[in-house]
């Protein structure tokens, strides 16, 4: 459809309701017709009564208003865009006015906000390239793919690879990861309209392939800013990060020195309460149940057998390191030989096992090289085969 | 027997602010200062009627020292007493608990108790991580996230119905958030949805996707709670608090063994339940606002608070028996999934049953009279807090 | 009213840094002490059900620092909340558990290392608003220090006067078998100590102080089970502050006059001065004991200058245990004076024991140069 300074003229009329101001027409009661000429341009019936709001398409002649503008297209859009001066246009005959005159002039800027540019999916597409951070993309190498449908929509591929990024028509087939939705959804991702996190839990935005990698993306492009668009939010908000780090240096206590002394020493120290006999490990000093302290240690595991496993498709930032791991990883939950059977202990599987891995299976763990009695000792348990 | 009060206590003003992730245009006190000035005009009081102060609110999420100092800014603590009592996601329930004690002690006649989370304001995956000891474990937690309860389901009713269901579950919990203005995410899901959502909704870990786990929400909860001659003079319709139970476990994550002890859930409805004589729970209850921060978590937990067995929980929830219209109506307000501050999180269930009771919730009221409601807190290494609300002075 | 009881306390020696145990074995002592002393339990039926613990998750660097102590407190399968103000409101909190009807036995138990983080400032910087207190660089010691300078010139505080107070606080702590800094000094040695945050001398701040606590409260009724030698809560106050320094008078012990008014009511007393037999108050820089003291109304307003040159705290029985004065971790300050007034009362001080303790104030403060005050009275 004809666009006129990058917009067309039913986005003027389609946007009517989200502009509509009914504080600024108490009293009001107008129609106002509408007869835009040439290429994609129509007739409108736009009726503004108890500060209530109806826009029509209108098939054949208008009905009788209260005031009618008839316009060339290019010179309707351009005025809605500040682009032409208004009264030019209507000097030179490009916008004719029949009846009360005066409406067009009082009413319609207190009865709607001013008309911005719609963003379509392609522009902000295309502007990928422009908008494209180099220095975020050391080492990337991905294809992301954009599948949005709907009649404004379009499939497209950027491909960031060496530092460039280019972004071509079409999608391939061998993309690092899809994402499907409907052209305004991307649009209002894009603007900071729409949440992703709600986008993408409610299935409006599907994603194929690499999760982590669609996750990436963002940081790869600076936001996009609708070209000429007037600062419409009100007073800017400035945000300001900071990181407060306070060192601490944590005691051990007498058990779980002693748990990780038997680390070095590859081996797993639990605590055994003297009332009820259950295992605690890692030791603690007191058991919980019986409310006794427990000085008893004895050695458990070192293998153990799985009861629950956690496969992690999305990984938080750990605490300690700020490293995010490669996922898919397992956290698993074992009884250790030796232990109680109501106590579980909690550690990581070996990645190379996560297809086999499954609940019942025994385990055993495999230690860090060197061993400084932490918790970097116990690298993780891998299956006892 | 449940214990004997000294003295009746009763909600008298409720007041929330809107729940989302982008409150930028507010800092933290003039957050809570929205939510204080709601919970005043609904009880139809001033700072002067308010004797105490009750605040919530955990210091890693926003790593403020001490916020209730800054936050007594918009509380209106200035010149009052003040206690503040934070136990992580129980929180907010905690607090109901507190006013309730305070009250019905005799030290104070009115107390205003307010949860509130800026979780925009920190980082919460951090912050929750951090409850883990520093020494073990810390390197291990993420966050609040797994899915042992999704596979315990699967193994106990099978893969297809246990996802079915909790699908299900989710989908209802967002056509009751749908109804609710303040909640946060709502989606408009439609039960059509389910098969897609249960292939593509990204999974988290294991079964648990994202579709099935709570937002990150911000916003803030007030209640005033009145002794019950203050009460019944200020308000037409107080809401009394009827008991209340708090239940703990043990630090470490240790539940997954071969046995399985009880959980606290369950410890505490039957606890709750035996002293105050109900033998049916589903039968006498007429609302529930449960703490549910996943779906699966929901769904499990409804066969530990009613003390059901088998399969009955999901049956009832097959026959619609958890909806709006059903036996046992649970999370009119779109619970936890829809809506997460975590430091209101815990209030906003009983002030939620509190608005059924009145009849105030608005659109998602329940049509049937709400008489006798219950809501649960839940946080920490899997505690429990459950409190009875009441209609009518009379049990 | 009915009348709470505090029926046993533990207190674990309060030391710089207590690198050899951690929270939880401090506090298994504690629970073992207190055991030992009353024979409680947590019987579902007789015994504890809920527990009051206190801690702070900013020094602790852990969210939910109760949750770490769940098994030792004996919270597993009861209920357990955390007090995260000055653990002296956990004592008014748990007296309204018994009040209530709640509970009939409440275990409140607390514990800080101030030693665990590189620095308490840092910790305590985190307190101030994230646009302008923080990036200034106030933090409770600084705050502290501009409201010695306004309290001194009021109060017509002289060096001296603050080298008295330190001098007598390790000179009691020398009898406190459980403080921390118990080093002999001369007034020479605290007037001439390096300036720390002017006009705070490094000799008049407490020195950092790692510890644990614990008490047992029960309802009237049941007090005598545990002990045959109560202490009743008789009076709980608190109030609070303004937050910004520029909108509170530093000097006016606003909020302490306020909590001690309501304390004293709810007790019954009319002049203090009369009634009180000793009092521990939260002197955590020297300049706050004779602040406090005209806040508690045992020094008229203005007067804490003329009050130190009478030996006024001498004579009211201020702080023998050395007071926080001598070391104690912040978060948990008030329950150490309350744990000393308690053996006051009982006659279990020892070395550093009143004569004839009847009525005794506890005080305490949370957050910065005493935004938010709480008072306890205690009576045999």
């Amino acid at each position: 459809m004809a666009e006129y300074y990058g917009s067309k003229v039913v986005d003027i009329f389609n946007t009517m309701p989200v502009r509509f101001k009914p504080d600024g027409v108490k009293g009001v009661d107008v129609t106002i017709g509408y007869d835009i000429l040439g290429e994609g341009g129509g007739t409108w019936v736009v009726t503004i009564k108890d500060a209530a709001l109806k826009v029509e398409k209108i098939a054949g002649d208008l009905p009788k208003c209260s005031v009618v503008m008839t316009a060339d297209a290019e010179a309707f859009v351009g005025g809605a865009l500040g682009k032409i001066d208004p009264g030019e246009a209507f000097a030179s005959g490009k916008i004719k006015v029949a009846g009360d005159i005066i409406i067009l002039g009082n009413v319609l800027p207190k009865a709607f906000e001013k008309f911005t540019p719609i963003v379509r999916a392609r522009a902000i597409v295309e502007s990928m390239v422009e908008r494209f951070r180099p220095e975020k993309a050391e080492g990337v190498d991905l294809k992301i793919g954009y599948d949005l449908s709907g009649e404004d929509g379009g499939a497209w591929t950027a491909i960031v690879k060496d530092g460039t990024c280019t972004v071509k028509e079409g999608l391939d087939p061998d993309c690092t990861v899809t994402m499907r939705m409907v052209s305004e959804v991307f649009v209002g991702l894009n603007l900071g309209k729409i949440d992703p996190a709600a986008a993408f839990g409610s299935g409006q935005v599907k994603i194929e392939g690499d999760m982590m990698a669609a996750g990436a993306t963002a940081k790869l492009f600076k936001k996009f800013e609708v070209a000429g668009a007037e600062e419409k939010q009100g007073e800017e908000l400035i945000s300001l990060k900071c990181i407060p780090s306070i060192r601490h240096r944590f005691a051990t206590g007498s058990h779980m020195g002693k748990w990780f002394k038997g680390l070095k020493e590859k081996k797993f120290y639990a605590t055994q309460c003297p009332v009820c006999g259950r295992t605690q490990i890692p030791p603690r000093e007191v058991c919980a149940v019986c409310r006794v302290r427990c000085d008893e240690f004895i050695e458990v595991g070192p293998k153990g057998t799985v009861t629950m496993i956690d496969t992690v498709y999305y990984a938080s930032p750990d605490p300690l390191t700020g490293k995010v791991r490669q996922t898919p990883y397992a956290a698993l939950f074992l009884v250790m030989d030796g232990s109680t059977p109501s106590e579980s202990f909690a550690h990581e599987l070996n990645p190379k096992d996560l297809d086999r891995i499954e609940s019942g299976m025994k385990v055993r763990p495999v230690w860090a090289k060197e061993r400084t009695g932490s918790y970097r000792d116990l690298l993780y348990f891998e299956i006892d085969d | 027997m449940a214990h004997k009060k000294n003295r009746h206590v009763g909600v008298v003003g409720i007041g929330q602010t809107e729940y989302s992730s982008h409150k930028e245009y507010q800092n933290q006190v003039e957050m809570v200062n929205e939510a204080v000035r709601a919970a005043l005009a609904d009880a139809n009081m001033t700072l002067n009627d308010i004797d105490c102060v009750v605040h919530g609110n955990m210091e890693l999420f926003e790593m403020v020292h001490q916020p209730d100092m800054w936050h007594s800014l918009g509380t209106g603590a200035f010149g009052k007493p003040e206690f503040r009592i934070t136990t992580g996601g129980t929180t907010g329930s905690t607090l109901v608990c507190a006013a309730d004690n305070l009250v019905a002690s005799g030290m104070y006649d009115v107390v205003m108790a307010i949860g509130l989370e800026k979780l925009q304001e920190g980082n919460t995956t951090g912050g929750i991580t951090n409850m883990a000891d520093p020494l073990w474990f810390r390197h291990l937690q993420t966050g609040a996230l797994t899915a042992t309860t999704a596979t315990m389901m699967i193994q106990e009713f099978g893969e297809e119905r246990a996802r079915r269901a909790a699908m299900k579950y989710r989908i209802m919990m967002d056509k009751h958030a749908v109804l609710n203005p303040r909640a946060h995410r709502r989606f408009g899901l439609e039960y059509e949805q389910m098969e897609d959502l249960m292939k593509t909704s990204p999974k988290l870990v294991g079964d648990l996707r994202l579709i099935h786990m709570c937002s990150q929400s911000d916003g803030a909860c007030v209640m005033i709670f009145a002794c019950e001659e203050k009460a019944k003079k200020v308000s037409k319709k107080p809401v009394w608090i009827r008991d209340h139970i708090t239940v703990h476990r043990e630090e470490m994550f240790n539940n997954f063994g071969i046995e399985r002890p009880e959980m606290t859930h369950h410890y505490a409805a039957r606890k709750l339940f035996e002293r105050n004589g109900i033998k049916n729970p589903i039968e006498y209850f007429d609302v529930f606002e449960m703490y549910d921060p996943s779906a699966w978590w929901g769904l499990d937990w409804l066969r530990e608070f009613f003390l059901l067995e088998g399969d009955e929980h999901i049956k009832m929830l097959e026959n619609d028996e958890w909806g709006l219209d059903g036996k046992l109506p649970v999370n009119p307000s779109g619970g936890v999934t829809s809506t997460n501050p975590i430091g209101a999180t815990a209030m906003i269930r009983p002030a939620e049953v509190a608005l059924q009771i009145r009849g105030d919730a608005g659109a998602h009221q329940l049509k049937r009279e709400v008489k006798h409601g219950l809501a649960s807190g839940f946080g920490g290494t899997l505690w429990t807090v459950l409190i009875m609300l009441e209609k009518d002075l009379k049990w | 009213m009915k009348r709470v009881a505090i029926c046993a306390v533990a207190q674990h020696k309060i030391e710089p840094d207590i690198w050899y145990k951690r929270f939880q074995g401090m506090l298994l002592d504690i629970l073992e002490d207190i055991q030992a002393q009353t024979g409680f339990t947590f019987d579902e039926e007789t015994g504890v059900h809920d527990i009051v613990t206190c801690s702070d998750d900013v020094f602790d660097a852990r969210t939910i620092s109760n949750a770490g102590m769940s098994d030792v407190v004996g919270a597993h399968y009861r209920g357990e909340e955390k007090m995260a103000q000055d653990g002296l409101n956990g004592l008014g909190y748990a007296m309204s558990m018994i009040l209530s009807g709640c509970d009939d036995v409440v275990y409140v138990a607390g514990h800080s290392k101030e030693s665990q983080s590189e620095s308490r400032n840092m910790c305590t910087n985190l307190a101030y608003d994230p646009f302008y207190g923080r990036p200034l660089g106030l933090d409770y010691l600084c705050a502290a220090g501009l409201q010695a300078r306004a309290y001194m010139a009021k109060s017509k505080i002289t060096e001296e006067h603050l080298a008295k107070v330190v001098v007598r606080a390790r000179q009691w702590a020398a009898r406190n078998p459980y403080a921390n800094e118990t080093n002999q000094l001369m007034l020479g040695d605290v007037m001439y100590s390096p300036m720390l945050c002017d006009p705070i001398r490094t000799l008049h701040s407490y020195p950092v102080s790692d510890g644990a606590v614990g008490l047992l409260l029960a309802s009237e009724e049941r007090a005598k089970e545990f002990t045959d030698n109560p202490v009743w809560i008789t009076g709980f106050g608190s109030s609070m502050d303004s937050y910004f320094m520029g909108d509170r008078d530093l000097a006016s012990n606003f909020a302490l006059r306020k909590a001690a008014e309501c304390a004293y009511k709810m007790a019954g007393i009319k002049d203090s001065k009369k009634t009180v037999d000793l009092v521990e108050l939260m002197d955590c820089y020297a300049y706050q004991q004779p602040m406090w003291l005209e806040g508690l109304g045992f020094s008229k307003d203005g007067m804490g200058g003329e009050f130190i040159d009478a030996s006024g705290p001498a004579k009211y029985n201020v702080n023998l245990s050395g007071g926080h004065l001598a070391g104690t971790p912040l978060i948990i300050g008030g329950l150490y004076r309350a744990v000393e007034a308690v053996l006051q009362l009982k006659g279990q001080a020892g070395e550093h024991q009143a004569a004839d303790v009847k009525c005794a104030v506890v005080q305490s403060t949370t957050g910065g140069a005493g935004q938010f005050h709480t008072v306890l009275v205690l009576e045999r």
